[in-house]
């Protein structure tokens, strides 16, 4: 599904990602932890094709093909999805048309007819009410006057909608209390699939409690420093980041 | 014969000629420099504007009675200088359209009445000099709805508008200017009764190297009167948008309240937007609010929109319209609305660059 190799990637000129190789076969589900400012949420920005996220060297396939080739809404068609950590407010756009509106596009660029208002409605409707998004929710303006754990909870219900290939939740737990959390974890569960693979990108272990990864990488200063399985999550909680690096360096 | 107005006019005549074509040495005018594009001649000789009209519940007078107001100097010329007229009086409820065909001056006066209603709809199309002024008169509790759509043109179109608001009146316009080598809608509004009000909102989409210019001034003379403002501008390419708005709220008109935002869209780095709002405050017990802020789109939103699959162009689009919606959503008439969003979608692939 997704072969990183040795990946080099710069921010306003200054290297962030220094070498940084990680392979996800569909159906898994990987877990990048890492301590502030190790280079997290610049992968996810790379892998969603933010302009100024500039690779350097080394390449990113996805589904064998080159990733850096496409634009951001490409590589939406074709399956990644970008649970960000700071969902954009966007007034004077409601929810709903901003759903329809991103489906279609979607749908069009894949070659696929294009859903009515009612359409998507129904899709919405069909996935919102696990996820607790009310239908006033979908009439307000995109994000604007959601709490953290609405917000949240609407770039799940996107995912849901979206059905991507691989979909990249950067720190979906953040700001999120207990009640919230678990909501959205039992959101991301239910769309586990064979078809499908996650990465879940987060600073803290607690999420990965819901979540349980089949993988764990340990991402320090711009590279993967320690692979594990789930338990390395519950050894980084106890430890701490610095033990972990310093012991990997 | 009105020896009045004759004399009025002559005045504006002597007036007009001693100021000259406006430019932009002028603070009125500082953004909008008449001057290159026609001179005091081209003004005082200018041809008889003609015009197509649609009305309901309307009499035609000849308003060769009448105060002869005006908002600045191109209105002053109107009155000075124009041979066509047109009166409408409306005493209970009317419905204008009216469409300026050819360029030229006009003059235009409109009553209502005590507690009338007017729904007052125009387009000027623009092309040559083209120089509208309108004055209002809406008597007490009368309520007025003004829709004006410039559309994209050349040459110099100017729309003059002053407005006299009596006790419990409401005067509302809602305009969107697509910009001419110079376009200007120059507004004087009085708020002359207890508790009068207006309410203005509007947008310009600009592209090439398009101008327009809204100057608005409203004058709160009386106690608890209201006014909103709502303006939102586009401009991208070399295109130049203009707000200037001046808020007067004399001595005595304590209870006042009034609100104004100006918000501008840079789509280019060589386009420019000019935002002056001002206030000037004399009364004690008022509520004033005022913001401006010009921006570009935002990068955030913009990658947002493409990570869930939107297309560039698709995302841009969907962003000014955004930015856009809040004045347009105050259209109480939905015709009128779905009108100026068509307009609205016709400058869109212009501003963005597009054929």
């Amino acid at each position: 599904m997704l072969e990183i190799k040795d990946l080099h990637a710069a921010v306003d000129g200054k290297e962030i990602l220094k070498g940084l190789s990680l392979t996800v076969n569909a159906g898994e589900v990987h877990a990048i932890m890492g301590p502030n400012g190790s280079g997290k949420s610049t992968l996810s920005y790379v892998l969603a094709g933010r302009a100024g996220y500039k690779i350097t060297s080394g390449s990113i396939r996805y589904r064998g093909e080159d990733l850096a080739a496409l634009a951001p809404e490409e590589r939406a068609a074709k399956g990644i999805f970008l649970a960000m950590q700071y969902p954009v407010e966007i007034p004077g756009v409601t929810t709903l048309t901003f759903l329809k509106t991103a489906l279609n596009a979607q749908r069009r660029a894949r070659g696929e007819s294009e859903l009515d208002a009612m359409g998507v409605l129904k899709r919405v409707r069909a996935r919102a009410s696990e996820l607790k998004v009310s239908e006033e929710m979908l009439k307000r303006a995109l994000n604007v006057g959601f709490s953290g754990g609405e917000k949240k909870r609407l770039e799940i219900l996107q995912m849901a909608l979206f059905e991507p290939r691989l979909a990249i939740l950067d720190e979906t737990d953040s700001g999120l209390d207990i009640d919230a959390l678990k909501l959205v974890a039992e959101g991301v569960n239910a769309l586990r699939a064979p078809e499908r693979a996650m990465l879940v990108i987060t600073h803290y272990q607690r999420l990965l409690q819901y979540i349980v990864p089949d993988r764990v990488h340990v991402l320090s200063a711009g590279r993967i420093v320690r692979e594990g399985g789930p338990e390395l999550a519950h050894e980084l909680e106890a430890k701490g980041y610095e033990d972990i690096v310093r012991s990997a360096a | 014969m009105n020896v009045a107005l004759d004399a009025r006019r002559l005045k504006a005549a002597e007036e007009f000629r001693a100021a000259g074509v406006p430019h932009r040495r002028m603070e009125a005018w500082k953004y909008s420099d008449l001057r290159p594009l026609i001179d005091a001649e081209q003004v005082a000789s200018a041809p008889a504007a003609q015009w197509s009209i649609e009305a309901e519940g309307v009499e035609l007078f000849d308003p060769a009675a009448g105060e002869g107001a005006f908002a600045g100097i191109m209105g002053e010329a109107s009155l000075a200088f124009a041979t066509a007229t047109l009166g409408l009086r409306v005493k209970a409820a009317g419905r204008v359209r009216i469409a300026f065909a050819t360029p030229g001056q006009a003059r235009l006066r409109i009553v209502l009445d005590d507690g009338a209603r007017l729904d007052y709809v125009e387009s000027a199309p623009g092309g040559g000099l083209q120089n509208i002024g309108t004055e209002i008169v809406l008597g007490r509790g009368a309520r007025m709805t003004h829709a004006r759509l410039a559309q994209r043109a050349g040459g110099a179109r100017i729309g003059d508008v002053s407005v006299t608001v009596a006790e419990g009146g409401c005067y509302r316009l809602h305009c969107a200017d697509f910009g001419s080598d110079l376009s200007r809608l120059e507004l004087d509004i009085k708020l002359r009764g207890i508790g009068a009000q207006a309410h203005l909102s509007g947008t310009s989409v600009l592209a090439q190297g398009l101008h327009a210019d809204v100057t608005t001034h409203v004058d709160h003379a009386a106690g608890d009167t209201c006014s909103t403002q709502l303006f939102k501008l586009v401009a991208a390419d070399k295109a130049r948008a203009v707000y200037q708005g001046r808020i007067t709220v004399r001595q005595g008109a304590d209870g006042s309240d009034s609100r104004q935002t100006a918000k501008g869209l840079l789509l280019a780095e060589r386009a420019e937007i000019d935002l002056k709002p001002e206030l000037e405050i004399f009364a004690d017990e008022v509520k004033c609010a005022h913001g401006a802020a010009v921006g570009d789109l935002d990068a955030d939103s913009l990658f947002y929109l493409r990570s869930r699959g939107i297309a560039d162009d698709e995302a841009r689009a969907l962003l000014i319209r955004a930015f856009l919606a809040e004045p347009l959503d105050e259209v109480e008439d939905e015709a009128m609305r779905a009108a100026l969003w068509a307009a609205i979608e016709d400058a869109l692939p212009g501003a963005m660059g597009q054929p």
